[in-house]
C-alpha cells in the first residue's frame, strides 16, 4: 500500500512543480521544453495507470505482483535496453551537429529511455510472451 | 502450445477472478493464459492441473508441429 501512496506523492509532485514552473513564467515555450513535457506527461500516467492498478489488484484481493507481470517487465527492460543502445547511438551522432547544449542533450536521451520502456511494456501486454 | 482452459473453466463454473484467487495469481495471468498469449511456468501449470482434478498434460496441449 505504501508504494502505492507513493507513486499517486510522486506523480501529484511532479505536476505540481510543472505548474508552478509554468505560471512562474519559466516556460519560453521553446520545442525542447514542450518536447520534455509532453515526455513528462506520458510518464506521469504511465505512474498514475501502474497506480491504479495495484488499487485494483487490492480490491479485487489477487497479488499486485505474479509471475506474467515480472516477466512482462523483465522483457520489456530487456528490449528497451537494446533499443536504447541505438537511440544513444542516434544522440551522439547529433550531438555534433545540433545547437542543443549537452545537458539538453543528456536530458532527452534519459526521457527517450522511458518512453522507450514503456512503448515495450506496450508491446509485450498487446503481443504476450508465447514463445518465451 | 494450446490449452482447454476456458473449458474446463466453463464445466467448473468458475469465474476467470476465482480460477486466479485459486492459483494465487492475477486475473490478466488468466486472460492471457487462456488467450494463448502466454506460457505457464511449471508450478502454476501444476496449480491449475490441481484445481481441475487434471492432469497437466489433458489441460496444456503442446503443438509438435508448432514447436519444429
Amino acid at each position: 500500500m505504501s508504494r502505492t501512496v507513493a507513486t499517486f506523492a510522486l506523480a501529484a509532485l511532479i505536476l505540481l512543480s510543472v505548474g508552478l514552473w509554468a505560471i512562474s513564467g519559466g516556460m519560453t515555450g521553446s520545442k525542447e521544453e514542450i518536447g520534455m513535457l509532453a515526455i513528462g506527461l506520458i510518464l506521469v500516467g504511465f505512474g498514475v495507470y501502474r497506480g491504479f492498478e495495484r488499487v485494483r489488484s487490492a480490491v479485487r484481493k489477487e497479488p499486485y505482483e505474479d509471475e506474467l507481470s515480472r516477466r512482462t517487465r523483465t522483457k520489456s527492460a530487456s528490449l528497451s535496453y537494446y533499443i536504447s543502445l541505438y537511440l544513444w547511438l542516434f544522440i551522439m551522432f547529433m550531438s555534433d551537429r545540433t545547437t542543443m547544449e549537452n545537458h539538453t542533450l543528456i536530458g532527452a536521451g534519459i526521457g527517450g529511455m522511458a518512453i522507450i520502456f514503456l512503448g515495450s511494456w506496450i508491446w509485450v501486454k498487446a503481443f504476450g510472451l508465447k514463445d518465451e | 502450445m494450446n490449452n482447454r482452459l476456458k473449458e474446463l473453466r466453463a464445466r467448473k463454473g468458475l469465474s476467470q477472478l476465482e480460477l486466479a484467487q485459486k492459483v494465487g495469481v492475477r486475473r490478466e495471468t488468466i486472460v492471457f493464459l487462456e488467450k494463448g498469449k502466454y506460457n505457464p511456468s511449471l508450478k502454476l501449470a501444476h496449480d491449475v492441473a490441481k484445481v481441475f482434478g487434471e492432469p497437466i498434460e489433458n489441460i496444456f496441449l503442446f503443438d509438435d508441429e508448432a514447436a519444429h
